[in-house]
């Protein structure tokens, strides 16, 4: 097992300086179970900053004030023990296993606290279970592993998923808050899952309002390793894995079936059979070849097949007098463009970590990590470099200096998703006839009659091969405590980060598409940024008699600034030689262009007091003023309280008597968070001028606009703070046979919801498409969290160990205002452009994101049921049959009803760990319920008229017709109007739920006695299989859709699937 | 304890630091990239500002901060004017830009978001003009000469603005300079659509009028003439002949384009339609367009983007195919030479539907208008300089969409890279000028006027004006050997129009042939007040020929106009109301 020791830097706020005779003692701790040595255990000198850890033999050495004194020792997974030492030079000590989490300390805003005294609702992430999810990001790690959390995991690698903290609480920025260290990050994304040691999230107001303005989404608090005092102990870990792609969609028609199909919906829609690929006449026939020249539909024998006519000369693409002789063979089996596009991709990930330092001198922890995932779509993956020091050094007995550094390096060549431009789009678009390459090896595409204008995905793929982005960025703080008037610790720190990126993407030309992109065009960009957090705090801590109070309070500063720079150029002599490519080499058109970030700034002063009676009655309170750049001076500066309070009534004599419960705090908290994610210019009118916005060739060169200015942003000086109320109730139980209940309700509502709603067109356009942020809406969730954990044994304390853990999650959203008068907004995906209106609709009244449109409620048999239905535009026998919600006898927009809704239900994970002696198996399921998602595949697979591309076996085999009355999927045409694929409606909508079985591994730890030989003091090895099944109703890809605005939820224009994985493992520490 | 004092120390100074003294100059962070009110308001910047109002004459924005419109907003209406009015179709599959369908077939709501981009384009023009308006006023060092004349341009552009509404709508908000503030929300604008817009519309075209200079430092720029023009023109759309006739005619006899070139007519009609010859002196008002100037196409001709032949040597995308009724329309009698203004639909016009390309056709042999060949693309005779129109293998789907193509706002083969841009995914988008007026309109509103209150004579003249003009051999499309393609004929009205309904038949048939394919023919229907019998004839016919409009159906005191975006109504409060019938 790693050791994972809950231990942070902010150990001195439970220690008070000494500065009397001292003793140094000796003492050695083991498994009281096994008798086996316990390492790293820590040990504390109470009362003081004193402390030190065990070494691998379980043996410490530490100075105590004096003879009398009193130790805790305490670890990972066993009772902390308080020890009086009586004069004693040496001590044993035998740990007991654990019954409880409840005494770890774990940190929490500016803090840290057992566990079992804490009063608002702060799930503790167990850190060791987040590794058994291979990823490139820990966020992805996270999902079904702390109750009250949603993750919709991104499973592009390299990507980061959503997570959302207790529903949403804005229409935008709902991120969590992530500090790391003490420093606030935008995401985990480069960070290396291996170097946390510990991660809390802070869900209500009581823990997360110390952070004020930034905490509305809820605060991710994640500390890196540090130091364990003791020799340096070495930890590699590795793991080496496949992923494969699985089969896709489902199987599409063959290119004689959608010949087929071709010729039904020509016939249902009264037009010549005929068709560029297929002939004339009364049956269609595949053709022998695509494309021969300018010639279509064509066979064996044919001239314009000859082979000898084909011409690419790829020094002419673009030249308008050239067009190249392509000759294309039709691929009568039928290509699967999910097969061709997608592979089996390794997934590696090395590291290495050292640990050591002298006990009350300096610690120090250090890491390397690889990360190398392929993706499975082509040429598509991330890797990753990341080195982390941290060290700790006591230059005084009561001074402390110390750092948290990491450099990340990473590469990637993204793969895009969920979108129908990319690639996988493009693999449902393409028609199966088409083949990858043609009769030279060079790319088959779309050109040629009646082929439809999707993109060859695996031509893309290639091309684009060398393109990619790279990242570099340093991470940290370095940081000073200091320990003074025995109760006190001042603590300052700086942090933050500063990273560039760079990204390019090379020339090239296509001659395969019926719509070729053209002009090769090479385009760069830096840019870089910058974020620095300064704290400085003050703690203290004290107890009189039975009364124990924390109290901090503190000053922070925070900056962020940025700049980046675009260029492109055209023309290149050779671009397939990518040396020679640069800006300065090609010959055409440039452009450059800038983007520096606005400035934003952030200067906050915050407090907390802690109090406890006799660790019975808990009070505590938080209040912070944040004032920030992005509000005008006249409402920049705002208070968030919050307080809570808690009841050990397992202390009570009412309940000691209890015999099964161990530990039982019943809490409550309530209080304000705030949320000021809007642009840091909001307040200010601004004009600019732009090339593309404002601009005007007035002298009529055809090539030489004359500047112009536009208005490009309107300020609103009167926004504030966005607020978020939160009431939470819960209690956290401890029950002797190894069950652990945390349980929280909670009602979060947000007022003056910052949101840039849009402003009428007559106020102009920069309002209309560009308005600045107002606090006009509202919003509301409600939701119960709840953990479950059950430790237990088979076979007694020597036999299986089991630990089991269920998180529960539900959020119920509602939108309770958007803006004076304006009851919705939708939301377009990116289907407006294809489809006749958009699936999503934020209204009041109902959660975020929800579906809107006709609902199907039949098809139209035949003439006469138009006759008798309700009038609807283009209603004919085997088209939709809208529901007429308003029963005016006509299907106008206003028969549009809410037809779905993609916050679930519920969600869930149950994790469970079993071991026996040196095996372990552990196994992780999550699961949604209750979730709606728009299949949005169908509209392009399911009517024939969406364009030329992969068709459902249901379009042609379960689509309607007079003999299959029955049939769900409307005739098949070769026209789209407003009874078929025009509209949004309920025909695309699907459940979404799912149950998946995320995990499974199987791990064995070689014998110390073995390994003692070899001085290696563990050796564990693993082999692990995930998302092995998934348990759903939803047809497309895959039920876990990730979507990039929370303004839109469970859109599936083909997301990038998650898929099995199989790897294996290893951890050695010497 | 003194030891660790000064750290305490320390401590405390930069708490106290930044808490009092530092906190208010470390929050006050200005943006970057951008200008203020102090900054632009100048001459200097005000002019910068009438470029910007000028430039969405385009319909079209792009930009980091925003995009706005596009092919919806397009300049010239090629959906609301051109495919609405008849002229055309849809065009490409049946799935690509599937919110046309229903604006085709006059069956479309009030939410299709066709027209909600227009709203906004045109509505970000009136706000632009709006702001140098503002900002001028407060400008001190402009001579009262350039006041004058830059409010005549903010003024002529505004107005312009509004009556692309007031065609569109016809129930539109009037918004001035009073009512635009840097403040949003911003109730000011929030005015309602019940209040006629044409009288403020003819004021601020008549200021530009009286006050505009004739000679202009660039050739985009507005002039006293072209205000005429434009302020002849809101005249036209309001029945106003005997006022619309007295502007007109000075624009006719004096009108100069900002060069100081007198307007006249070009020889060859087709230089109205191509890149290389804009700005000609037929050329009364302008989109203009540029390419390949960093702006990625945004100030081409973007509203046609879509507007090409598909296939072959085409990037995209196959839209806005003429209708058969159309081609019709330019059939002449094989003798006089004049068109058919009730029967043309008889004998039609053959074509290549259903034929490959590399089946055998013959084009038709019959005399057509020459005009025929400048404004639709047929299979067999000469397209611009790229050879022979193949018909199918140019379509995207000729069994959905019908066997024509554009060609007014198509580039030349020789233009590619250099009037069109090369930095767009397609080739499409061109250098191509949009004309808002033509001097062969001055001419044919002039016919209007005779017709409707004066001379028919007169009226007859300006007709042949505009027939003499497409009758020169030189203009007609050649084939390579240089013979005229097909088989033209144009003659004049020579016989004197002793009926004032013959003559108002003639006049505006004669509007149609001039400007088919150029987005006027849906307004003209309907100031006219023929919408409703020409549109549902011209369906009866076309529906047998493209099914998918088998159930459309023009509604008569619905269909003149387009329903107001419900978004905006909504987003109004219901301030603004929905037009009758929807």
């Amino acid at each position: 097992m790693r050791k994972k020791i809950l231990l942070s830097a902010t150990l001195m706020f439970f220690c008070v300086l000494q500065l009397m005779a001292q003793k140094t003692i000796k003492g050695k701790i083991t498994d009281a179970t096994t008798q086996q040595p316990v390492a790293n255990a820590t040990v504390i000198v109470r009362g003081s900053t004193v402390g030190t850890q065990s070494d691998d033999n379980g043996n410490f050495t530490i100075t105590v004030p004096n003879a009398n004194s009193r130790i805790v020792v305490s670890s990972v997974g066993f009772d902390p023990q308080d020890i009086s030492l009586q004069g004693r030079g040496e001590v044993s000590v035998a740990l007991k296993t654990t019954t409880s989490s409840l005494n770890e300390v774990v940190v929490t805003g500016y803090s840290s606290q057992r566990k079992k005294d804490i009063t608002g609702a702060v799930s503790v992430v167990k850190v060791k279970d987040l590794e058994s999810i291979p990823a490139s990001t820990a966020e992805n790690q996270l999902q079904g592993r702390a109750p009250g959390v949603t993750v919709i995991s991104n499973s592009e690698p390299g990507s980061v998923a959503s997570v959302r903290i207790r529903g949403f609480a804005s229409f935008g920025g709902n991120e969590p808050l992530y500090i790391i260290d003490g420093v606030p990050a935008g995401s985990l994304l480069g960070i290396n899952p291996d170097d946390i040691e510990s991660m809390q999230i802070l869900k209500d107001a009581a823990s997360a309002s110390i952070y004020g303005s930034r905490a509305s989404n809820g605060v991710v608090i994640v500390t890196t390793n540090q130091g364990k005092p003791g020799p340096a102990r070495v930890t590699y870990s590795m793991y080496y894995g496949t992923q494969d792609p699985g089969k896709g969609f489902k199987d599409f028609l063959t290119p004689q079936e959608h010949a087929d199909l071709t010729w039904l919906a020509l016939k249902n829609s009264n037009q010549p059979l005929t068709s560029g690929q297929y002939g004339s006449g009364a049956t269609p026939v595949v053709p022998d070849y695509l494309l021969g020249g300018s010639s279509s539909g064509l066979f064996e024998g044919d001239p314009a097949v000859n082979p000898s006519l084909y011409d690419l000369n790829f020094t002419k693409l673009g030249d308008a007098n050239y067009t190249p002789y392509l000759i294309v063979k039709a691929n009568k089996a039928g290509t699967n463009w999910f097969k061709e596009l997608t592979r089996k991709a390794p997934i590696m990930n090395h590291n290495l970590a050292v640990s050591g330092g002298s006990p009350d001198k300096s610690k120090y922890f250090f890491s390397f990590n690889y990360f190398n995932q392929d993706g499975i779509v082509v040429q598509n993956f991330y890797k990753r470099y990341i080195v982390r020091t941290n060290t700790e050094f006591n230059v005084k007995k009561n001074v402390r200096i110390g750092e948290n550094i990491q450099l990340y390096s990473a590469q990637n060549n993204s793969a895009g998703n969920n979108g129908e431009g990319t690639e996988i789009g493009n693999s449902y678009r393409i028609l199966p006839i088409i083949p990858v390459y043609n009769i030279n090896g060079d790319f088959a595409g779309t050109k040629g009659a009646n082929l439809g204008n999707a993109h060859n995905p695996v031509a893309n793929r290639w091309r684009g091969k060398n393109n990619g982005n790279t990242f570099f960025a340093v991470f940290g703080n370095i940081y000073a405590e200091v320990d003074f008037l025995q109760h006190f610790t001042a603590r300052t720190s700086f942090g933050g980060g500063y990273g560039y990126g760079n990204s390019f993407t090379y020339p090239s030309i296509e001659y395969e598409n019926s719509e070729n992109t053209v002009t090769p065009v090479y385009s760069e960009s830096f840019g870089k940024g910058s974020s620095w957090t300064w704290t400085n705090q003050l703690t203290y801590k004290n107890s009189f008699g039975r009364h124990n109070v924390t109290a901090l309070a503190g000053v922070e500063a925070v900056e962020d600034r940025g700049r980046g720079i675009t260029a492109s150029r055209q023309d290149y002599f050779s671009f397939t030689n990518l040396r020679y490519i640069n800006l300065n080499t090609g010959s055409g058109t440039q452009s450059v262009g800038g983007s520096p970030q606005d400035p934003a700034a952030l200067y906050s002063q915050f407090a907390k007091v802690d109090y406890d009676f006799n660790g019975k009655y808990f009070l505590s309170g938080t209040i912070r003023r944040d004032g920030s750049s992005r509000f005008s001076e006249s409402n920049r500066y705002g208070y968030f309280p919050a307080g809570s309070i808690g009841w050990r009534i397992s202390e009570e004599p009412f309940l000691k008597s209890v015999p099964w419960i161990a530990d039982l705090k019943v809490r409550a908290s309530y209080g304000e968070m705030g949320n000021q994610r809007i642009r840091p210019s909001n307040q200010f009118t601004q004009f600019s001028g732009s090339a593309g916005a404002s601009f005007y060739d007035i002298n009529g060169t055809s090539n030489s606009p004359s500047q112009g200015f536009y208005v490009s942003f309107i300020g609103n000086t009167a926004g504030k703070w966005e607020t978020n109320v939160t009431a939470n109730a819960g209690f956290d139980a401890s029950l002797f046979k190894g069950t652990e209940i945390t349980f929280d309700i909670y009602k979060k509502k947000t007022k003056d919801l910052l949101y840039n709603a849009e402003q009428l067109a007559t106020a102009g356009g920069t309002a209309s498409a560009n308005p600045p942020a107002f606090n006009i809406g509202s919003m509301q969730n409600w939701g119960i969290d709840l953990g479950i954990t059950q430790r237990s044994y088979f076979g007694g304390q020597k036999g299986v160990r089991m630990d089991a853990t269920l998180t529960f999650t539900t959020y119920k959203n509602k939108i309770t205002g958007i803006a004076e008068g304006v009851p919705f907004f939708d939301q377009d995906a990116g289907e407006g452009g294809r489809l006749n209106g958009v699936f999503t609709r934020n209204a009041v009244g109902h959660p975020i994101a929800s579906y809107y449109g006709y609902k199907v409620v039949g098809l139209f048999q035949s003439a006469d049921d138009v006759a008798k239905s309700p009038t609807q535009d283009a209603a004919a026998p085997g088209r939709f049959k809208y529901q007429d919600s308003n029963g005016d006898g006509a299907i106008t927009p206003d028969d549009r009803v809410f037809i779905g809704d993609p916050n679930p239900k519920f969600s869930y994970g149950l994790n469970l760990n079993f071991t026996y002696k040196d095996f372990t198996l552990a196994a992780f399921f999550y699961g949604i319920e209750g979730k709606d998602a728009v299949n949005y595949v169908k509209w392009w697979t399911d009517f024939y008229p969406s364009f030329q591309g992969a068709k459902s076996k249901d379009a042609l085999y379960n689509s309607w017709s007079p003999d299959r009355p029955n049939a769900t999927i409307p005739i098949q045409e070769n026209a789209g109007n407003f009874s078929t694929n025009g509209p949004p409606n309920s025909y695309y909508l699907e459940n979404a739920s799912y149950l998946r079985m995320k995990n499974l591994t199987i791990g064995y730890k070689l014998p110390s006695d073995f390994l003692k030989k070899f001085k290696i003091d563990r050796f564990y090895i693993y082999v692990q299989a995930t998302n092995i099944f998934t348990i759903t109703k939803y047809t497309g890809l895959d039920p876990e859709i990730i979507n990039f605005d929370d303004r839109i939820n469970a859109f599936d224009a083909g997301a990038y699937p998650t898929v099995k994985q199989y790897l294996v493992g290893a951890t050695v520490n010497f | 304890m003194k030891k660790y004092l000064s750290l305490i120390i320390v401590s405390v100074v930069i708490v106290t630091c930044l808490s009092i003294s530092c906190s208010k100059s470390f929050l006050d962070r200005q943006p970057n990239g951008t200008l203020d009110t102090t900054v632009v308001g100048n001459q200097k910047g005000v002019e910068a500002l009438l470029i910007g109002a000028y430039s969405m004459m385009d319909g079209y924005s792009s930009g980091a901060a925003f995009g706005i419109g596009g092919w919806e907003s397009a300049p010239d209406n090629w959906v609301y004017g051109s495919i609405c009015g008849g002229d055309a179709h849809k065009g490409s599959d049946a799935a690509d830009q599937p919110s046309i369908i229903p604006i085709e077939a006059y069956s479309a709501d009030a939410t299709n978001s066709f027209f909600y981009q227009k709203w906004r384009a045109v509505y970000e023009g009136v706000t632009r003009t709006n702001v140098v308006l503002k900002v001028l006023a407060s400008a001190a060092d402009v001579s009262d000469a350039d006041r004058k004349r830059i409010t005549g341009e903010a003024r002529f552009l505004r107005g312009h603005y509004h009556m692309e509404a007031k065609k569109m709508w016809n129930n539109v908000p009037y918004i001035d300079e009073t009512m635009t503030d840097f403040q949003v929300p911003n109730p000011k604008t929030n005015v309602p659509n019940t209040t006629d817009a044409w009288p403020q519309i003819e004021a601020d075209l008549q200021f530009a009028y009286d006050n505009l200079p004739e000679l202009q430092d660039a050739v985009g720029r507005a002039n006293k003439w072209n205000a005429g023009a434009m302020l002849g023109k809101a005249l036209m759309f309001q029945q106003k002949y005997a006022e619309a006739k007295a502007v007109l005619e000075q624009v006719y006899l004096n009108g100069k384009n900002p060069a100081g070139v007198k307007y006249g007519l070009v020889t060859n009609f087709a230089d109205n339609f191509n890149a290389a010859t804009k700005n000609n002196l037929e050329s009364v008002f302008a989109v203009q367009s540029s390419v390949n100037d960093g702006a990625n196409a945004s100030n081409a001709n973007y509203g046609d983007v879509l507007n090409m032949p598909y296939g072959g040597p085409w990037d995209c995308c196959g839209f806005f195919q003429p209708s058969q009724d159309l081609v019709n329309s330019y059939k002449v009698d094989p003798v006089l030479g004049l068109p058919d203004f009730d029967n043309y639909n008889a004998n039609p016009v053959n074509n290549d539907q259903g034929l490959k390309s590399s089946d055998p056709f013959t084009p038709y042999a019959g005399t057509l208008d020459p005009r025929l060949d400048w404004t639709v693309g047929r299979r067999g005779i000469p397209f611009l300089d790229w050879g022979p129109h193949p018909g199918y293998d140019w379509m995207r789907d000729q069994g959905y969409s019908g066997p024509y193509s554009p060609i007014k706002d198509v580039y030349y083969k020789n233009q590619k890279g250099t009037l069109t841009d090369g930095s767009f995914w397609s080739s499409t988008v061109t250098a191509i000028n949009v004309n808002i007026i033509r001097f062969s309109d001055v001419i044919l509103w002039l016919a209007e006027c005779e017709v409707e209150g004066g001379d028919l004579n007169k009226a007859r003249d300006y007709v042949n004006m505009v027939r003499g003009r497409a009758a020169n051999p030189l203009g007609f499309v050649k084939n390579a050997n240089g013979t005229p393609a097909a088989n033209y004929k144009i003659g004049l009205y020579i016989a004197p129009w002793t009926d004032q309904a013959l003559a108002r038949k003639a006049v505006h048939f004669e509007r149609k042939l001039e400007f088919a394919m150029e987005g006027h023919r849906f307004f003209d229907l309907v100031r006219w007040g023929e919408a409703e019998a020409t549109l549902n004839k011209y369906l009866d016919y076309e529906k047998t020929l493209r099914t998918y409009l088998s159930a459309a159906h023009f509604t008569g005191s619905k269909n003149e106009y387009y329903p107001i975006p419900q978004r905006q109504i909504d987003l109004s409060n219901n301030i603004l109301v929905q037009n009758p019938g929807y």
